[in-house]
């Protein structure tokens, strides 16, 4: 049993990763912009399904990197086109938008690409169990999880030491100074708009390796996104990290006890914060 | 400088909303109507087109839709033409099927229901039905108590029961697999009654059931439950996920290396499913509830290519031969009965063969009187990749064709008690 449980704690860190990824583009935007991004999900699918036209021409890898870039291009588009018109009214109007684009990614990929799931293959040398012992350990779960590590330290690298990065950690903290201190605050909107729907394009890449690749896959894994962000903290990108991993670990091992419970333990994870400590695990307080 | 307003609060409750809403986004959905002529005979489909059965639920309109052509051309129903009239019932939210149900019944005025993929759908909507008296198919639901132990003098169904894919497959599994199974199961009626009826079937054989989890329906990640498998060290594991559940599954199952250590397989598969899998994870033993390559059958060649002109060169899959079977039982029904009277056709479908054109199977394929399930043939077999110089779709090799008569087991065991109204 004890094995039991550090084995499915350990998978959980495993999915927990790939939860704080998709977290973290969502809370970037949300922090900066104050968009709450429903059709996160669907740059989720985008991603992979790009990556899947992408594969016959340029192979796994040259899929992997130009996906997500293809992802962020439309991320931007529709920041410029559609998005940025709400910025200055109540957020739950951007919420609604986003809520309909939503909508809009999943029937659209269905009309293109059909409802069908697509067999989407990764290179063979990435799907053998690294032993026998830790057979749930993969080379593709690995590669995730190293990936998912390579994109929060950019992104930690960015935000800290670029001077792109200390603008939208400025503007993360008060907008209005940022912007009455000359910086473009249409232009930082729209990059940061843009890197976290790269994140969500990346997520959905790696994503397809391992689940069908299929119309519903971005609103089957939008939710625990948000629960992501709820436990760890509006407003902290340390934090979201860290509701990400919780979240995965949690629903790991309450596999081993009651299973059909699984998916709810993570919202009552989610009450429970919101109960306790209503800022999540790392959020600051008052500021949201 | 912008003069945007840059001064945006995010409230928590804001993001709660914004959560609960995106709850809503799975069960909410736009509705199609197709044409409505003068004074046609209507047809209501309360089926998925979107979640985790739209797959399956399009391929049951293309069988629809094809079948309700080929009426036409033959002079519609009882002389009339025949109208689809389509709703998306979403994949697993039982208050709208029902809505969408009383809606079809009450304000469109259809003739004859059918659906639904989703097991407790289909059993939520056969209430409607009674209730209003409507003649009703359920094509691809397989929980057991709709021609169970809650049968209804007009609810018919095409798919099979569970109990009978259940029978149909457990001997080939105990004989070349092993006895101790564990199962991986959705958490709704289909799953329950599956594991029920292969429980059942297996300790009938000397079987045991070594463990199972139940998963929530639309699980993405099954590591977890795998890792539970894992340690229960079954002979078998048994996975009985659907649409793309299993997809998501059998995956993360070949990724793990499972399928070297543990016989992989299940009471049903679909080609929905083997299609949306890389060819390594396209293994096990499965049963199919029909076939679109089955040697020397009349009729069967011009109804693959009819549904390969409609379906982008597809092959028909079970679900496509549920929804043509569906939409020519109402026709058969009515003719038959030489009347729209619900009750005048569902007493004129006791034990009604259907033609072979339709039927589309080696031993054919009957309604039960006193259940109205349809008893078909049953197609065992293993899960393979497309043959090389073969059709891309030709994933599935049948290596028995079982019987209805012998999966179903006796009237008795069913559970059905009919009444009809007097």
């Amino acid at each position: 049993m004890t094995q039991l449980v550090l084995f499915d704690a350990f998978n959980g860190l495993i999915v927990g990763a790939f939860y704080a990824l998709m977290a973290l583009g969502l809370s970037l935007i949300l922090n900066l912009s104050g968009v709450i991004n429903f059709a996160h999900g669907g740059f989720l699918a985008l991603g992979g399904y790009f990556a899947y036209m992408l594969i016959p021409y340029v192979g796994f890898w040259g899929a992997l990197i130009l996906a997500p870039f293809l992802v962020a291009f439309l991320g931007i588009i529709v920041e410029r086109v559609l998005i940025r018109r709400l910025y200055g009214r109540d957020p739950l109007y951007s919420l609604l938008l986003t809520f309909g684009l939503a909508f809009i990614f999943e029937d659209g990929t269905r009309f293109i690409w059909g409802a069908q799931s697509l067999p989407y293959q990764v290179p063979g040398w990435l799907l053998s169990p690294l032993s026998s012992a830790y057979f749930f350990i993969t080379g593709y779960r690995l590669f995730m999880v190293l990936i998912v590590a390579v994109a929060v330290t950019a992104m930690f690298l960015i935000l800290n030491y670029t001077k792109i990065g200390i603008r939208i950690r400025a503007g993360t903290l008060d907008l209005e100074t940022v912007s009455v201190l000359g910086v473009n605050v249409r232009m930082l909107r729209s990059l940061n708009f843009g890197l976290g729907v790269y994140l969500a394009g990346l997520a959905g890449v790696l994503a397809v390796g391992q689940l069908g690749l299929q119309p519903t896959i971005g609103a089957s894994l939008i939710m625990p996104s948000f629960v992501a962000i709820i436990v760890g903290g509006l407003g902290s990108l340390p934090g979201t990290l860290l509701g990400g991993l919780l979240i995965g670990v949690a629903s790991g091992v309450t596999t081993v006890f009651w299973p059909s419970a699984t998916e709810a333990v993570i919202y009552v994870m989610m009450a429970a914060v919101l109960l306790v400590r209503p800022r999540g695990l790392l959020g600051e307080e008052g500021r949201f | 400088m912008s003069n945007e307003r840059v001064n945006i609060a995010v409230q928590r409750r804001t993001v709660l909303k914004a959560g609960l809403a995106i709850g809503a986004m799975q069960v909410t959905s736009p509705f199609v109507v197709k044409s409505l002529a003068d004074e046609p005979v209507k047809i209501g489909l309360d089926n998925p087109l979107t979640g985790t059965y739209a797959a399956l639920g399009k391929n049951e309109l293309i069988g629809c839709q094809l079948a309700l052509d080929q009426i036409n051309a033959k002079g519609g129903i009882l002389g009339r033409k025949a109208d689809l009239l389509v709703e998306d019932s979403t994949s697993g939210d039982a208050g709208t099927a029902v809505e969408k149900a009383r809606k079809l019944i009450d304000r469109d005025k259809v003739d004859f229901l059918v659906g639904n993929i989703n097991s407790a759908l289909a059993a939520a909507i056969a209430n409607v039905s009674y209730e209003k008296s409507v003649f009703h198919v359920v094509p691809g639901g397989h929980t057991d108590p709709i021609t169970g132990a809650n049968c209804h003098w007009n609810v018919f169904r095409v798919c099979n029961t569970t109990q009978m894919e259940a029978n149909a497959v457990a001997g080939t599994l105990i004989k070349t697999a092993g006895k101790k199974w564990y199962y991986i199961t959705p958490d709704y009626a289909f799953g329950h009654t599956l594991q029920a009826g292969l429980e059942k079937a297996c300790t009938a054989l000397g079987g045991a059931k070594v463990g199972g989890d139940l998963t929530p329906l639309g699980t993405t990640d099954f590591s977890s439950y795998l890792i539970k498998a894992q340690a229960a060290n079954p002979d078998v594991i048994i996975f009985l996920v659907a649409g793309d559940d299993a997809v998501n599954a059998l995956k993360q199952a070949v990724q793990f290396g499972l399928d070297k250590k543990y016989h992989l397989a299940g009471a049903q598969q679909e080609l929905e499913v083997l299609l949306g899998l890389p060819p390594e994870a396209r293994i096990g033993t499965w049963v199919f509830e029909w076939y679109w390559k089955q040697p020397n059958l009349p009729h069967l060649a011009e109804f693959v290519a009819d549904i390969r002109k409609r379906s982008g060169g597809h092959v028909p899959t079970a679900r496509t031969w549920f929804g043509y079977a569906a939409i020519w039982t109402c026709q058969l029904a009515a003719a038959q009965a030489k009347s729209l009277d619900p009750l005048k056709m569902a007493k004129a479908m006791q034990g009604f063969k259907l033609p072979p054109e339709v039927s589309l199977m080696p031993d054919g394929a009957f309604y039960r009187a006193a259940q109205n399930q349809l008893i078909p043939d049953l197609y065992v077999g293993n899960a393979q990749q497309a043959p090389k110089g073969g059709d891309r779709e030709d994933l599935f090799n049948v290596t028995e064709i079982v019987k209805g008569q012998t999966a179903a087991g006796t009237l008795e065991d069913t559970g059905c008690k009919m009444t009809w109204p007097s």
